[in-house]
Order: C-alpha cells, then structure tokens, then sequence
C-alpha cells in the first residue's frame, strides 16, 4: 500500500490525525518525502522525523520522477506513506506516481490536508467558487520565455474576463538554481517581488491580495494595487498572490476589513 | 624626428584617403617564402634596415615562430610607397602558411581586398596554395602572383631561358585554373586571372632581393636575360640595387589591388548577410568616415602592457578613443580605450582610424576574433570559423594546483585570440581539454602556455575527435518529461550535403534574414515547407519546427532549443558532436502552467526523444580523415605509399613531377598521428609531406562498436551501449 499523505500548510501539527496515524502505520525505512514542490516553513525534516518518531528518506526530483522504485519497492512489499507539504495532490504532479504505482498493482490512498488553494479562500473573503485557473510565477532564469510568460498574464485576463479570480502560486526554487544543480539553493519567490513582475509586465493599478504564512499562527493578509504591494514587505515564505476579478459585495467588505484594501480599488459589483 | 615617427606620421594623414589604400595579405603554402618577402617590403619601406631584410623575420613576433622558421600567427603591419607620384599607405596582414593554422588565413582575408599569392618556383603550387586561394577568393579577395626562389631555377637547377619559362608558365597556368575554377559562378567578378603581359605576375628571389614584373622591366630597361645574367656571376647585391624587389611587388600592390572605395561595394554583399537596403549597408559600401562604426574583428593579441588589442578592419565610420561599442553575441557595450595601427609588431597610438584600414584597438574586452563590433546593434559579419572545425584534442593539466586560475584565465585567453580552438574546462578534475586544427597547433599553443605565461603543464596523449551522424530516416519518437506531463514528438533524417556545406561555409545561417535563408535551402535542395520551418541551425543540425498553433509552446521553445543543443553537443553513442541531422518537431503536448514545463522537465524530454530518435535513424560514428600528398624520390614511393595504406588510407593518385614521385591519398587522423616521424625513416628522410583535414567520414561498422567503447571508457561513461544500438 502506498499511502500519500498532505502535511498540510506550516508545521510538524498542520498533519491530521489520520495523516499521522498512517505514518505511524508505515513500515521502517518506508516513509518518503518530497520538499520539491513546496515546503513546511515552520518545520525542518528533523521536526518532522522527531514529531513522528520516523525516519523520512528525502526525496530530490529526479528521485521521484525517474528513480521512484525504492518507494515502489517498499509499498509493494509493506506499507509505505508518500509526504508533501499541503494537500498531496494539489498544484503538484504526483498523480503520475499514483498511476505509475497501480502500473505496478500496488494499491494506493490519498489522505488530504489543509492546502494553500482553501487558504487563500479561507483568510482573504474570497469566495472558492469565484476562482478561475490558478497559475504559477516562475523565476525569470527558470523558464525560457520574456519576464512573465504570457501564459500568467493570459491566465490572469482570461480569469477576468468572466469575473474570476486568480490564485498565482510563487516559484520555490530547492537544489536547482541559475547555473543548473546546487545543493545549497534555496529561494522563494516573495510577494511584493511577484508583485513588480505583474505591476511592470501587466497592470500596476491592478488590485492584488497578498497571503503570507498561510497555515501559520501569524499569517499576514494585504490588498493593494500591485505597485504598492510591490514596495511592501510580508516578511517570512511562504507567500501567495491572488489578482481579483469582480467582487461580490461580501467580498469587497471582507478585503476592506480584513486585508485593509483601499477602498477605491473594491467597488463591488 | 625619427625615421619611424615620420612614417607614422606620413599613414596618419594617408589613413584619411582611402583611394590611396591598399589592404592586403600575403598567402602561400609554408615555406614558400612569405615572411622573407615581407622583410623585403619592410625594408623597401624604410622600416628595417636593408641589411638585415631576410634575416630579422619582423613579423614573426613570438619567440616560437623564429625558433621554427615559419609563420603562426597572422601579424599585421602597415607601410608607405610611393606609386605614380602618388603616396601609398598599404596595410599588410601576414598569414601562417602550415595547414594547423588555417582559421588565422580565413580570418586575415577577410580584413583585405588583395591577397599576393605567394608561390615556389620550384616547388609550384601546393594543396595549401590552393587553400588560401580558395580563402581569398571566396571572401571577394583579389589574387595576384609573386613566383619566388626563382634565383634556385637559375643558380641551383641551372636552367636555361626556354626551361626557366616553360617552368614559370606552368606555375602561372596552375593558379590561373585555380582562380578560374573557383570565380566561374561568380556573378560579382569577372575575370581575376593573373598574366605578366598585365602586370599581375612578378618573379624573384626574397632571399637575394630582387624582383622583376612585366612593368619593371619597362621602367629599369633590365630584362630577364640581364638578370639571369647577374644572378648567375653572383652579382646579387647589383641585382637588388637596380631591381628591388619591394618596389615590384609595391607597384603590383598599388596598381592591380583594389583601394577600399573599389573593394568594399563588391564585398560588402559577399561577407555580410544584414539587409543591404540599411543605412549601415550603405554607409559600408561607400567606405563613410562619418557613418555609424563598423569593424570586424580579424585577431586578439596581448601586449604586456595595454593588455589585450583587437585588430581589424575598419569597414565604415571612424574609430575614436572613449567610444562605445558594441560587441556581437555579447551584451552592453565596450569603451574604446586607445586606437592605433600596426608598425611591425609594435603598435603606434593614434587619434583616430577612419574607414578602410585596418586597426588595433584596446578596451573591447568581450571582443574575440571574429567578432563584429559597431557603434549601433547590427547584424554580425558572419561567422568565418566554420572552415576550420578542430579534429584534435589534448588535455592540459597545471602541474602545480596553484596555478590553476592562471591556466583557466590562460586557455581561455588562447580560445578567444584562436576561435579554431576550443576549450573544455573542468573545474572538478582540473584536467582541461584543447581541441584545435593538428598535432603541432596543439603542441605550438602548449608551449606559448608554458613559456610565456610560466606555467609548467602535463599534456596528454592527443585524441582524435569525432563526430556522430544518423544514416536513414527515423521514425517518430515520444519524448517525455520526467513529470510526464509533457510529451514531445520527434524525428530525426539526415540532412543533405549540399545544405551541410552551405552551412559550413555561413551561407545558411541564423544570422540572416529569414527569406534570404529559406531561398538558400531550397536552393540546396531543401522543399520549400520546410524551408519556412526552420527554427534553429545548431552546428550543422537543422531544427524544424512542423507544429501548429499549440499552446504554450512558443514560451518553451527556447527550453526545446537547450534540450536539443545539449542532445546534439553529445550524441548518443559516444557523447561526440553530431553533424548532419535534420530534426522535426512535429506534435507537443504542454502542461498548463509554467512551472510543471520548466528546464528540470522540458530539457531532458527533449534531449532524450532527439536520442532515442537518433538512434532510430541508425547514427554512427564519423571520424576525421585528412588529404595526404607525399613528394619522395622514386626509390623510396613504394615505401611512402604504404604508409599511407598502412593507415586504413588509401592511395588516389600516384604520378611523376619533375624529378619526384607524388604520392596522394586519404587518411584518417588518427592513424596520421605520429606520421612524420615514421614517413621520414620510412624514406630517409628524402619525403616531404602536407596534409590537410579533409572533413569527417564514417567509419566503418566493424570498428564502430569498439572505438565507441573506447571513447566511452576515456569518459567515464557507462560502456554499454542503449540496447537499440543494434545495428553494426
């Protein structure tokens, strides 16, 4: 059984209960992790492993996607637990691993946690229902296009164009920087830095809401136009931007009153 | 004032008038007597003295070349004459006549509008004759003959007049169907073939000084019975008196060399692809002083204490101290920091150098040879390295781990003064590798590393360097990315010869402007949808992109690019260069968001669907082969060919010249390595010998799969091959 488990959004007790019964089921040497796609600022490995009284066998990219069998191996023979940070399935690719471990006639499971996506909704007002396609703001040395790919800012104006809000995932950048792989690197996208992008590629009079340290005991909630925000600090990763469409009234008042939004910038429709 | 100031001065006010400008190189097969004939200019010139002309080889600047007694570098150096009442300033490049230095001689045409082609009486034209007319005359640069040692036809051979003539027509006829050969398609020239009865064919000794031409002989009333006459009672000494040589060869220079205003309208079109309806266009042609700055950068020399100078040709605009300018293929600009011109090897700081002379300049410290560099962004001269692609390679270690950053900074200096080396550096093992034209460059550009710059290395044994190419058509092959959520869909065909050389020789290129590309495809033989898909030319691999309208795909492509160099820089069988391929691209798809088709996942999709394809298109190894010819006496020719055959070569041609046997074949350069040693106790040392790299050949299937492991093993790669590798 392979068994994959969201660790949810800030620290070693974001886990659920069921999150952590599982990998106190998991057998020895069979608890995997991958801190690639996003990453538990308020706990390091070594949190984890202690909370849990484990030891985890960190995963890199390549470890995942082209050398997966020792996982394989220890969940066909026993049961293995899978670990991400947030919801195991969101804004990652690891159903890929899922399918390939059925490839493979190894049954699998997922068990759910808090994810940046309901956190966004949760701590800004904005309603989960009113979000269009979610994108990703990649490093300029990450990606082979201009400084933002079209692809973000056609997201973002297509998502408007019917009213939707866009949730933008900022790039974490982990072992790999400019000059190819390198253990040390370590870099997250911030803010008021994705902020500038958008404001000098797109819109800087646009209205955007910033989340800091969702899933944390202080998380940081600002609306402003994106050339403010751009100037501002939030302090510690993770951050989250989300460019608004139209605002349903309720949604205006709850980033006035709890983002601090301007209100000039939220006229509800 | 000095003699030499005063010269400085004379070029200073001529450098302004370009219709008094002659831009020339001196090219000729090695030891045919090049720089001796340079030393006789020099002299005729005022700039060395008489005496020691012949001797003081001025133009064989390092240490090296003297030793050796042959030219390595191209140097360049600038002179007065005086020609119908008229000052003359002619800029001189020399160039190096051994085959190992061929990208110096491509490099140096460029930067002149005549080449004297210099040629041995008594040997004739040779394969590196050939060559650097071949050079010239593709760079739009017009031939004439200086025939040289005649004084042996006369005092060693003892020759009569009737001999003599037919001997000296014979030379003459020989590079004429060279020229002829090569200028027949070519619309721009008309005829450029030399004759005495034009003035464009002068004979003489560069040793003893003396020349004489069709048009000397009016002016001195001497003619070839006179000097005959002299030279064989040893009156050398009255011969060089009554006929210098420089002034026969500077008259010839002045009178059938065209100035830049004639030259630069002609060429501009042969050597420059940018759109020829821009004002830069224009303002090159008409050689304007007050147009945007336009040079091209022919060679990097360091001077010890200005550092590194840049020299070249100067094709519009003038060229001033405190000016920025841009260098191609690099970002920002460069501040000039001095402008000067060439006297012998020193350099002589001046104002200003306006179009049509060559100049040396320090403060373009991104500049290479080869480099266009211009007050406005333009597009660049194409590029020239193409002809000398390197087939040898060495790797240099610094026997003292301290100075390894010196070496580094040392190799990389090298690779930007010769862009026919490469340079592989490896930090991680500090054994670096140097890739260049032959044995002796690599042997020539390790030991300027140990002399001059003091570093003491360990050089290892020379390998070959080969290349990987497919053989038939592959059928499509997916690629995907590690996360699996990008797919790319690939096939690989082997690009045609005639598409090949063009890209070799830079006349299809990224460079250009796209339809003049597409017409110069089809006209290879390339069909014309194709043609419109090209999307990179990456060596001589040909990327097409036959997609329509998927989205997302325009921001990866540059991802799709990487992927695809890296496939092409290391092949699949043995991690050498491919050459030859033609890539489709014909379906992809995309992960939506940008991150999840990022470097990690799009590069080694690409990289791998490009292998897998190769290998489907049965890819094998092609190793360097090299013209060989061998002049030995009759005795010795069995001995001389089968060395040749001794070397998986094959002999073409054998035939009688004069009292030598010519012996002419193929070789590959891995079995030529060691070669002279082993033809001069084969013959006694009676052959002499040239070789010239002659492209890459397949080779054959029963050797494949063991110089493949080989190569392997040296890299420390695994040495299995993939198992779809079944096919030798």
């Amino acid at each position: 059984m392979l068994t994959f488990v969201g660790l949810g959004l800030y620290d070693e007790s974001s886990i659920t209960v069921e999150g952590r019964d599982a990998i106190a089921d998991a057998d020895d040497g069979a608890v995997f992790a991958e801190f690639y796609t996003s990453h538990l600022v308020g706990a390091d490995v070594a949190d984890i492993e202690a909370y849990h009284g484990v030891e985890v066998d960190v995963r890199d990219r390549a470890g995942v996607e082209q050398e997966p069998a020792p996982i394989f191996d220890a969940a066909e023979s026993g049961d293995a637990v899978f670990l991400t940070a947030g919801d195991t399935m969101i804004s990652t690719t690891h159903v890929d691993l899922r399918l390939r471990a059925h490839e493979r006639g190894i049954e699998t499971r997922v068990i759910h946690a808090p994810t940046a996506e309901s956190a966004a909704s949760s701590l800004t007002g904005l309603q989960n229902y009113r979000f269009g396609k979610a994108t990703t703001l990649p490093f300029e040395w990450a990606h082979g296009a201009d400084v933002v790919p079209g692809s973000v800012t056609e997201t973002i104006e297509d998502n408007r164009a019917r009213g939707l809000h866009t949730l933008c995932y900022l790039d974490i950048k982990v072992g790999r920087g400019p000059e190819g792989a390198d253990p040390d690197f370590e870099e997250y996208m911030s803010a008021d830095y994705a902020a500038g992008l958008l404001a000098e590629a797109w819109d800087p009079d646009a209205l955007g809401v910033v989340v800091a340290r969702a899933g944390s005991p202080d998380p940081t909630v600002r609306a402003d136009r994106l050339a403010a925000l751009a100037d501002a600090d939030f302090g510690d990763p993770l951050h989250m931007l989300i460019v608004p469409g139209d605002l349903h009234h309720v949604e205006a008042e709850a980033l006035r009153g709890l983002a601090g939004a301007p209100a000039d910038l939220t006229t509800a429709e | 004032m000095g003699r030499r100031k005063k010269i400085v001065e004379q070029c200073e006010r001529l450098m302004d008038e370009p219709e008094n400008i002659r831009n020339i190189a001196i090219a000729a097969h090695v030891d045919h007597g090049k720089t001796t004939l340079t030393d006789n200019l020099l002299a005729g010139a005022g700039m060395i003295s008489d005496e020691t002309a012949g001797e003081q080889l001025a133009m064989d600047t390092e240490e090296d070349e003297q030793e050796r007694g042959i030219t390595i570098d191209a140097a360049n150096v600038s002179m007065t004459h005086e020609y119908d009442g008229t000052n003359h300033l002619v800029n001189l490049i020399d160039t190096p006549g051994h085959v190992d230095f061929g990208g110096d001689v491509t490099r140096a045409m460029r930067a002149v509008d005549g080449a004297l082609v210099v040629v041995d009486a008594v040997e004739g034209a040779m394969p590196q004759t050939e060559t650097v007319v071949r050079q010239a005359l593709r760079e739009g640069v017009k031939p004439a003959l200086f025939i040289n040692k005649v004084d042996r036809l006369i005092s060693e051979l003892q020759e009569g007049p009737e001999e003599m003539q037919k001997r000296l027509l014979g030379v003459i006829n020989e590079v004429n169907e060279l020229i002829r050969g090569m200028t027949d398609e070519m619309d721009d020239i008309d005829d450029w073939t030399v004759s005495v009865e034009d003035g464009t064919v002068g004979f003489g000794s560069a040793l003893y000084k003396w020349g004489v031409s069709m048009p000397s002989m009016q002016r001195t009333g001497m003619d070839f019975g006179d000097i005959m006459e002299l030279e064989r009672n040893d009156e050398r000494q009255e011969l060089h008196e009554r006929t210098p040589l420089s002034d026969v060869v500077l008259d010839m220079v002045c009178e059938h060399f065209p100035d830049p205003i004639e030259a630069q309208p002609r060429r501009i079109p042969r050597i420059w692809r940018g759109d020829d309806e821009s004002d830069i266009a224009e303002s090159m042609r008409l050689v304007d002083e007050d147009g945007e700055v336009v040079l091209m950068v022919t060679d990097i020399g360091v001077d010890p204490h200005a550092g590194e100078i840049a020299a070249g040709r100067v094709f519009s605009g003038t060229l001033e101290k405190g000016q920025d300018l841009y260098v191609s293929g690099t970002a920002g600009t460069n501040r000039v920091q001095s402008v000067g011109i060439y006297m012998g090897g020193e350099r002589e700081e001046v104002e200003h150098v306006p179009a049509g002379n060559i100049a040396a300049v320090t403060g373009l410290k991104d500049a290479i040879a080869g480099s266009t560099v211009s007050s406005t962004e333009m597009t660049p001269f194409e590029s020239i390295e193409h002809i000398s692609e390197p087939v040898i390679t060495k790797s240099v270690e610094a026997k003292n781990m301290d100075d390894l950053p010196k070496l580094i900074e040392t190799l990389q200096q090298v690779a930007k003064e010769d862009p026919t080396i490469r340079i592989e550096i490896n930090e991680d093992t500090g054994e670096h590798l140097i890739s260049g034209q032959g044995e002796l460059h690599l042997e020539v550009i390790t030991q300027r590393i140990e002399r001059n710059q003091g570093i003491p290395v360990n050089t290892g044994e020379p390998i070959v360097v080969y290349r990987e190419a497919p053989t038939q058509e592959s059928r499509e092959v997916e690629g995907r990315s590690p996360n699996n959520h990008n797919r790319f869909y690939i096939t690989v065909e082997p690009l045609g010869e005639d598409i090949v050389e063009k890209i070799k020789l830079g006349d299809v290129s990224m460079d250009m402007p796209e339809q003049e590309r597409r017409e110069a495809l089809q006209e290879a033989g390339m069909d014309k949808d194709t043609s419109q898909n090209v999307e990179e030319i990456h060596n001589t691999n040909v990327f097409i992109d036959d997609t329509k309208g998927i989205q997302h795909l325009n921001e990866t492509m540059e991802l799709v690019n990487e992927g695809l160099q890296e496939a092409l820089d290391d092949g699949p069988l043995a991690a050498e260069p491919v050459q030859g391929a033609l890539i489709r691209l014909h379906d992809a798809r995309l992960h939506e968001d940008a991150i999840h088709r990022g470097p990690a996942q799009v590069i080694p999709a690409v990289r791998q669907a490009v292998h897998n394809a190769l290998i489907d298109a049965e890819i094998k190894l092609l190793e360097p082969i090299q013209d060989v010819r061998i002049d030995v006496p009759t005795e010795h020719m069995g001995a001389a060919s089968g060395e040749i055959q001794g070397r998986r070569g094959r002999v073409d041609d054998m035939y009688q010249e004069g009292d030598l046997m010519v012996v002419e074949g193929i070789a590959p350069v891995d079995e030529m390595i060691g070669f002279s040693s082993d033809i001069r106790s084969a013959t006694e040392g009676r052959a002499s010998w040239n070789t010239e790299n002659a492209g890459f050949r397949v080779l054959s299937d029963n050797m494949q799969r063991e110089i493949i492991t080989e190569i392997r093993e040296r890299k420390g790669m695994k040495t299995e091959l993939p198992e779809a590798v079944d096919y030798f």
